[in-house]
């Protein structure tokens, strides 16, 4: 398992477009430091009454899709990219015993967008702070620690939705079918749901999407569907069915 | 040594492998010939547990290969040469492969210097052509040092230095006492390199042979040219052979060697000018017995 471990890393090494894609990632902070700064220079035009009304969203929280997706399409190629290829087979002879594969996919993926993610979330929160400086913005002013929470949740669940790719990658078999599904997951279906759904049932089921998980997780919402534990499994619940579907597949289909 | 059991592979309806067994000896190289489609692969992926077996069993050295700890330092295995990573570079591949079998880049640099592709170690797979893949996978194959060797069509897109270099390199292998297997459509490639022969068509094996078996028993004869054919073929016949005219007036004769000939003809003072053995070649002998293959089947369905 060490050996498969250490070769799935270095098979992340070694290709370029890893280090494109978590360079993306990365990028959102420029993305999200930018609608910070526009947002600040917003609020400075406002005369006082609008201000306690100006809605200002973390921009970590802001740009925590983009970041998801992106660190997400580094897992599903990890897989994907080998059944694209046909290195899958030579993967496999390799390593007879298939889902010590999948395991270290997810292994090694796991650290790091665990890394990344809570390098770019952190990053963003403390941008966000520095931009906004010491005016009273609202979602702006509370104690460093009170947001740790806030941020951790943000962090788990962009592996959490990697890792959700990598067992997606795993059943399909395809970079494009993977990528719609993740893509569905976290982009168009959390606010199709509020749109679609009649009250309560839209905070319901958006309360199990990965953006209404991070915000379970975190415990931060007033009246919340999921209690953090509860969110926490959820996301587990996640994980570990997609990637016990993708191991189901490798080892069970002809490669 | 690599032994299939009544190996069979449906895919929906259709056979691809069918009851097929055969035991492939270490010291020799064995060529695993037939036509396109006639279950060649699948019996290789079925040995590498790429495929699993619809029933029967594929075993390499007594085992199922899925239970290999480290299968790569003891099969080694070329299938697909295109089966890389565009992006990676030769010596990163063999590095990733190795690394999940406990092989470090020294025994990656080595097979490269091994399989003569040395000097596009660095350089991306994607640029490679097709000769250069296929060396970078015969690369692959030799990582772990195996003791048994399966190639899957292995002179596909080389040139002649490369069909020359593979030929020698799996004869090496053989003479290690290692076992070798190939497989091509080609007799012409067999031919050369493989000392067994085990034919195949409609994933069935239709002869486990030799090259000069083979070549025995497809011969055709022997041909005599003589300006008295009628005096010939009279002694001839009367010690049993079977002489037949050919429309050059030349006589094919079989049921006596050419020795036999000679003598036949020096005793009864008839001038010869000609004796050939005519051996079917084996393209054609190899030919013969996949299409009695093809007929039957096409009868049975």
């Amino acid at each position: 398992m060490i050996d498969a471990v250490a070769a799935e890393w270095l098979k992340l090494r070694t290709v370029r477009s890893t280090y494109w894609i978590v360079g993306l990632a990365f990028a959102t902070l420029l993305l999200g430091s930018a609608m910070a700064l526009s947002g600040v220079s917003g609020w400075d035009s406002l005369p006082p009454e609008r201000r306690v009304r100006f809605q200002a969203v973390p921009m970590e929280q802001v740009i925590a899709p983009i970041v998801q997706l992106s660190l997400a399409v580094l897992a599903v190629l990890a897989i994907t990219s080998e059944y694209a290829t046909g290195l899958i087979r030579a993967t496999v002879t390799a390593a007879p015993r298939r889902w010590t594969v999948l395991a270290a996919k997810a292994s090694v993926l796991a650290a790091v967008t665990l890394v990344a993610g809570t390098a770019i979330v952190f990053a963003m929160f403390f941008l966000g702070r520095l931009i906004v400086g010491d005016r009273p913005m609202p979602g702006h002013t509370s104690p460093i620690p009170e947001e740790i929470p806030r941020l951790i949740a943000a962090t788990v669940t962009i592996t959490v939705v990697a890792l959700f790719g990598l067992g997606l990658g795993a059943v399909l078999r395809s970079t494009a079918g993977a990528l719609s599904v993740l893509f569905g997951f976290v982009f168009v279906l959390p606010p199709i749901v509020g749109l679609v759904l009649p009250e309560p049932w839209d905070a319901r089921v958006a309360a199990f999407l990965p953006p209404g998980l991070a915000d379970g997780l975190a415990g931060t919402v007033a009246d919340p569907v999921l209690s953090p534990l509860a969110a926490g499994l959820v996301l587990a619940g996640y994980v570990v069915i997609s990637l016990g579907a993708g191991v189901f597949a490798l080892t069970r289909r002809d490669c | 040594m690599i032994e299939l059991r009544e190996l069979t592979k449906r895919y929906g309806t259709k056979v691809a492998v069918d009851h097929l067994s055969f035991e492939v000896k270490p010291g020799q190289v064995t060529g695993f010939l037939g036509p396109n489609g006639a279950g060649k692969s699948t019996s290789m992926r079925a040995v590498l547990g790429l495929d699993a077996p619809t029933s029967g069993e594929a075993l390499v050295g007594g085992r199922r290969y899925a239970t290999f700890r480290r299968p790569l330092h003891e099969v080694g295995a070329l299938l697909d040469a295109g089966a890389v990573h565009p992006a990676r570079t030769a010596l990163d591949h063999l590095r990733c492969l190795g690394r999940s079998n406990g092989i470090g880049r020294r025994r990656a640099e080595q097979v490269l210097e091994l399989a003569g592709i040395a000097e596009v170690g660095r350089r991306r797979v994607g640029g490679f052509s097709l000769g250069m893949r296929q060396r970078l996978g015969i690369a692959a194959a030799l990582l772990g040092d195996p003791k048994v060797l399966l190639f899957d069509e292995p002179v596909n897109g080389l040139d002649l230095d490369g069909v020359r270099w593979i030929r020698e390199l799996l004869r090496g292998f053989a003479a290690e006492g290692r076992t070798v297997l190939i497989s091509s459509h080609l007799m012409s490639e067999m031919e050369l390199v493989a000392d067994r022969l085990l034919i195949v068509g409609r994933g069935r094996l239709i002869a486990d042979t030799t090259v000069e078996e083979l070549a025995e028993r497809y011969q055709r004869g022997v041909i005599v040219r003589t300006p008295q054919p009628e005096r010939l073929a009279a002694a001839l016949e009367a010690v049993g052979a079977r002489v037949v005219a050919e429309p050059d007036g030349r006589l094919a004769v079989r049921g006596v060697d050419a020795v036999k000939i000679g003598d036949l003809a020096a005793e009864g003072g008839i001038p010869v000018y000609e004796v050939t053995r005519r051996g079917a070649t084996l393209e054609e002998a190899y030919l013969q017995l996949t299409a009695e293959s093809v007929e039957f089947g096409g009868a049975a369905a």
